[in-house]
């Protein structure tokens, strides 16, 4: 899509500008393990771009950060314009970060059904009052939760039927794909995909890569992938960013990344390119 | 680590708590002292009594600290396997005392019903592992929690149905009558004695924790048990033995009990079992020197507070309050310190 | 024949069992019960206590596998072992009498007679041969039990339950027997307060039949309701709502003064679970310390409502409720937001600490002036004018009759709150939270927020428990606010299983109903609580009403030993 214009030249509080997140000199460390140095990252609206590196990287770190769960030692992110540095994560969640998970984190003894509509949690009103006297407009709100619900596991691709079912009965592609369905529950403006196709076969990866270009398209989402499978790296990504021992170490389109000899060398030691 | 950008309402309150407290503290101890309401005397014996329980809350709460370190659980019936220590013992040292072994041959005797005590306690400890937690280890953590709870109803009750609702008086042991003089200070012998036993069990527990190779595995264990499993450690082995440590700590302890107050009871195990836990937590829950440290500044601080806060304060009958300011101490510890002293901050 | 392993496992569990026999009657349970009668002069409680650990480790033990022969030898087996450990503690006991007593004090000689059968005429080493037969006898008997089909189980065990009921309702069916004047019924069952050979068979009997037509019974319900059109079965549900009201209703008159007030400090027990319930089954936290919120509405109440207390204001008690229940709702919060972040454990304790605080605290010498003491606050009024009121069709009520019927009404107002709260988006919430709390909070719900509502929640719902107990003992005293309450409370709510309403209610009619039915059991009622959280934490966390997803969610902290658990032990229902 775009070339990474200098940074000066865009305008981070643009609310409702071309840039969805802005992360600035974002460096995490842990008591003396510095897991990500001094990261800048942006995340152009409407655009899918993605986060790869070998492992150890510090992907899911930075990753952590985004979804606030984990807060930057310095630097900032900047979501619209706000800054989610130091928010607890579930106002970050409230601000449209929806996210998925590398093993997934289904709430497993719950309902398919019920899962889904924790993950419209944000989006709902209904307070324990409402719920004692079941006033009118939680009544409703619970049918348009549910009906949404309905939709979202169609799209997702999970029948009906399924939606009594506990999580952990199913199927592991269908977890993955319920783990969407509940991440989608919050009308999110930033999807991020921790490793969405680990574990699957290609025909399922083809599935998932496919699914997510049409999540683009058709619900206009913000996403950000971390991935392993460079296939689906390269076919669905409009940038890809690189990080090694916790830096960034190359930035572009997938063709520029794929001829990175920094990249290649990350991933295949120095003696790849020689 | 997060800055809030505004302090949360519960953050103020804890403040707020958090100086009030001190500032109680200290106008209660100024107010004491300054009013010299008891004499330096007194203080040196509340001082010695102090140690001395503190000593056997150490005892107990090494085996708190020691199976936490293992298993992440709280062994809640520790208490009641430190009370059937001490309750095991009462009827060997009737029987002694009857039979004239006891008054007549105090140095065989003594060590003798710390023997029993010991023994008894380990026998139970490892049971209660193997028929009540063994069971339940992948289980999620509230589960085992419960069953411990549920243990120490059915130890305790079981002893009073056994033995009898009374309070058993031991048998008098004249060796601990009366007062040693130490560097010109006069000690109870009992008090003495019970800290000099505490102090020798401790110290084999660190050399054999530190040095053996069983002690070493237990740390391993510790640190990580599925890494010590693949490094070829029997870490079921291991957690029987970590708990038949802490009941042998904890039955000896129960006899050291038993030699200061001369009684047991079978509801004897609750108080000092809590009082223990308090310790470990306070030395930082899983750190062996810590739960030794902490029993004995627990043992001092639930001797000499009271008077020295809460007369100083006007507040009547301080005694009265001695058990809550043991659990005082637990709640603002864990509020406001829950790793204790010696203690890592959990996953950060 | 059975195998050597087969023998083995039969002999240890036969050591077990006999270890169990032994214990029961040095921990005075067996003895205890020996003073109930079932048939009179020939068989007492105490007696089937003690033949039932070998009944069970011969039906346990005859397993699965195996032909009939094999299995009921293996059942022998353990019963030989169980009985030779038994008979010989019973031989060693009276050759050390009576200084055994000194130790084990239960023993005395009267106790060592009746376990010898000296009633019957035996000396010890005659006794102790009876016993051995018996419990051999009685193995063989549980695993010939086991092997035989599964109606044939139903309907021994169906028989044996009736006869078990009949004998334990004694002291309570006979007074409204005669009161009703089935005099002569009366005298046909009972006599000397146990039932005759006869009147104990003809029951046996009679308990066979309904068992063993229970399944078909129950079968042709489920299919006729099935098949009935949706307005024939909106009429038999509202049928049975009326049925359960008009006997909710008539519950004082049919129960009578003694059974109204056991059947009081059950609802007692079921508000508070409620309660609990909500803390620890929908939220998760394990609060030791529940007892402080039921102190705290005693206390406001009696501070509210008597005139003689600290405040003096002697407002009425439902103006008072609205104040005590905002107020106790606050001191949760106070409770709660220091310590909510700690981990499951932690908290426990720390609640417990807070329990413990205020017991002593109630207590004091310090807070006297404003709490009374150890003498507490008196002169609480009733809930209603003079604690007496007339009903229709039931005439008037007093006494714990007269608190029944408002503490029933709260009860269904706390299950409909708690009913109403579950299936709803902060139930939903509090499910996520237990299950996941990290990813819970990345769907944006503020765990700290709703921990914080469920202990306010658990704290208002204790607090109007405490109000109601106040008005019921006219006043309060530090000695009802102890740590047991916490423990009891939490049993029952573990033992109906945690999350679940229906479950709450039986929890209580078990945990606390049972020991008033049978007060020499009383004595041990600590002890076998302790006893049941142990063991439905290892057998059936999930409790004995859990709805699916608690059970799915507790299932896979069970070691699975093979055939041990599961359908082996469901012998009534008979889906082995």
């Amino acid at each position: 899509m775009t070339t990474d214009a200098p940074a000066e030249t865009m305008t981070p509080n643009e609310v409702g500008g071309r840039l969805l997140l802005v992360a600035r000199a974002v460096t995490k460390s842990f008591e003396g393990l510095v897991a990500n140095r001094d990261i800048d990252f942006e995340i152009p609206r409407h655009s899918i771009v993605s986060i790869i590196g070998p492992n150890g990287a510090g992907k899911t770190t930075f990753f952590n950060q985004l979804s606030g769960v984990y807060h930057p030692t310095s630097g900032t992110i900047e979501l619209e314009g706000i800054d989610i540095s130091h928010m607890p994560t579930h106002e970050v969640a409230r601000l449209g970060v929806a996210r998925t998970y590398q093993n997934i984190r289904l709430f497993q003894n719950m309902t398919v059904l019920a899962n889904v509509m924790v993950g419209r949690h944000v989006r709902m009103h209904g307070q324990w009052y409402g719920a004692i006297a079941r006033m009118a407009g939680i009544k409703r709100e619970e049918a348009e939760a549910e009906r949404r619900a309905f939709e979202l596991l169609e799209l997702v691709g999970l029948a009906r039927s399924t939606s009594r079912e506990l999580a952990r009965n199913l199927p592991y592609g269908d977890q993955r794909r319920l783990e969407v369905a509940r991440a989608l529950a919050s009308d999110p403006k930033l999807l991020l995909l921790d490793e969405p196709t680990a574990g699957m076969n290609p025909g399922e990866t083809k599935q998932m890569t496919d699914f997510i270009a049409r999540l683009q398209r058709d619900l206009q989402l913000t996403i950000l992938l971390i991935e392993h499978d460079m296939k689906v790296v390269m076919g669905v990504s409009e940038r890809i960013t690189v990080l090694d021992y916790g830096e960034k170490i190359a930035e572009g389109t997938p063709a520029e990344i794929r001829a990175n000899p920094r990249v290649i060398e990350a991933y295949l030691g120095k003696h790849a390119t020689a | 680590m997060r800055r809030p950008s505004s302090p949360r309402p519960a953050d103020v309150v804890l403040w707020a708590l958090g100086v009030a407290i001190v500032v109680g503290v200290s106008v209660g101890a100024f107010a004491t002292l300054s009013a010299g309401l008891l004499s330096g005397d007194q203080w040196r014996d509340l001082l010695i009594f102090g140690i001395s329980q503190g000593s056997v809350y150490a005892l107990i709460a090494l085996g708190y600290t020691l199976v936490y370190g293992v298993l992440f659980m709280i062994n809640f019936a520790h208490g009641d396997v430190f009370m059937f220590g001490g309750m095991t013992a009462f009827f060997v040292a009737d029987y002694f005392s009857d039979s004239g072994f006891l008054n007549g041959n105090p140095i065989l005797a003594v060590p003798l019903l710390l023997l029993v005590g010991a023994l008894s306690s380990m026998v139970v400890a490892v049971v209660l592992e193997r028929v009540a937690y063994r069971p339940l280890r992948r289980a999620p953590r509230l589960v085992p929690l419960i069953t411990a709870i549920g243990a120490s109803l059915f130890i305790s009750n079981s002893v009073r149905g056994l033995y009898g609702d009374s309070i058993k008086a031991y048998p008098r042991i004249d060796f601990f009558q009366g007062t040693w003089d130490i560097f010109g200070i006069p000690i109870l012998k009992a008090h003495a004695t019970v800290i000099v036993a505490a102090v020798a069990l401790m110290a084999v527990l660190y050399w054999f924790v530190e040095r053996t190779r069983t002690g070493r595995a237990m740390r391993a264990v510790s640190e990580d048990k599925d890494t010590a499993a693949l490094m070829g450690i029997d870490v079921d082995r291991i957690i029987v033995t970590t708990f038949a440590i802490g009941g042998l700590l904890a039955g000896a302890a129960g006899v050291l009990y038993a030699i200061v107050y001369n009684q047991v009871i079978w509801s004897m195990g609750f108080l000092p079992g809590i009082k223990a836990f308090t310790a470990a937590v306070l030395g930082g829950i899983g750190n062996i020197f810590g739960a030794m440290l902490g029993g004995v500044v627990l043992g001092i601080l639930e001797s000499v507070a009271p008077f020295l806060l809460l007369s100083g304060l006007g507040v009547p009958s301080p005694n009265q309050l001695k058990d809550v300011i043991a659990f005082s101490v637990l709640v603002l510890v864990l509020i406001f310190r829950p790793y204790g002293l010696f203690g890592r901050k959990e996953g950060t | 024949m059975p195998t050597g392993s087969d023998l083995r496992r039969a002999a240890s569990s036969g050591l077990m069992t006999g270890g169990i026999m032994i214990y029961l009657v040095a921990v005075g349970i067996a003895p205890a019960l020996a003073e109930r009668q079932v048939i009179t002069d020939y068989l007492t409680l105490g007696r089937l206590m003690l033949a039932l650990p070998a009944l069970a480790v011969g039906y346990l033990v005859a397993g699965r596998v195996g032909s009939p022969i094999a299995r009921s030898a293996s059942a022998l087996a353990a019963g030989v072992v169980a009985g030779g450990l038994f008979s010989a503690a019973l031989l060693a006991s009276v050759a050390l009498s009576p200084g055994i007593r000194s130790v084990l004090v239960r023993l005395s000689t009267g106790v060592l007679d009746f376990v010898g059968f000296a009633g019957i005429g035996l000396d010890a080493t005659g006794g102790a041969l009876l016993n051995f037969g018996l419990a051999a006898g009685l193995a063989v008997l549980g695993g010939l039990i086991r092997v035989a089909p599964v109606a044939a189980r139903r309907v021994i065990v169906g028989g044996a339950g009736a006869m078990l009921v009949v004998a334990i309702v004694e002291p309570f069916l006979r007074p409204r027997l005669l009161q009703w004047g089935f005099v002569e019924f009366d005298d046909w069952l009972y006599v000397a307060h146990g039932m005759t050979p006869f009147s104990g068979a003809t029951v046996f009997v009679v308990g066979a039949i309904l068992a063993g037509g229970w399944p078909l019974a129950r079968r042709t319900a489920r299919t006729s309701i099935a098949n009935a059109d949706p307005g024939a079965r909106s009429v038999l549900r509202w049928a049975g709502f009326l049925v359960a009201l008009a006997v909710l209703y008539t519950v004082p008159w049919l129960s009578g003064s003694f059974l109204t007030q056991v059947i009081v400090l059950v609802g007692f027990y079921v508000l508070l679970g409620l309660g609990l319930n909500i803390v620890v089954g929908y939220a998760g936290l394990l609060d030791l310390g529940y007892v402080a919120f039921y102190a705290v509405g005693a206390y406001f109440t009696a501070l509210i409502t008597s005139p003689t207390s600290a405040l003096g204001w002697g407002l009425n008690f439902w103006v008072a409720l609205p104040i005590v229940v905002a107020l106790s709702a606050i001191v949760g919060l106070l409770i709660g937001a220091p310590v909510l972040r700690l981990r499951g454990d932690y908290l426990a304790i720390v609640t417990l600490g807070f329990g413990e605080i205020a017991r002593v605290l109630l207590g004091s010498e310090a807070l006297k002036p404003w709490l009374g003491g150890p003498t507490g606050i008196l002169s609480v009024p009733f809930m209603v004018g003079d604690g007496k009121y007339t009903l229709p069709l039931i005439g008037e009520q007093s006494g714990a009759a007269a608190t029944y019927f408002p503490l029933l009404g709260f009860c269904v107002l706390a299950a409909f709150v708690a009913h109403r709260l579950k299936y709803s988006r902060t139930g939903r919430a509090w499910n996520a939270m237990r299950e996941d709390e990290d990813v819970a909070q990345a769907t944006g719900i503020s765990t700290v927020n709703y921990k914080l509502l469920a202990f306010a929640m658990g704290a208002a719902v204790g607090s109007v428990g405490g109000a109601v107990f106040a008005t019921h003992l006219q006043g309060v005293v530090p000695g009802g606010f102890v740590l047991q309450v916490s423990i009891t409370v939490l049993a029952v709510v573990v033992l109906g299983g945690m999350g679940s309403i229906p479950g709450v209610v039986v929890g209580a009619f078990a945990l606390i109903g049972t020991p008033e039915l049978l007060r020499e059991f009383a004595e041990y009622k600590l002890l076998v609580y302790g006893a049941v959280l142990v063991a439905v934490m290892i057998l059936r966390p999930e409790g004995l009403v859990p709805d699916a997803a608690r059970k799915a969610e507790l299932e896979e902290s069970r070691i699975d030993d093979g055939p041990q658990h599961g359908p082996e032990f469901d012998v009534i229902s008979g889906d082995a």
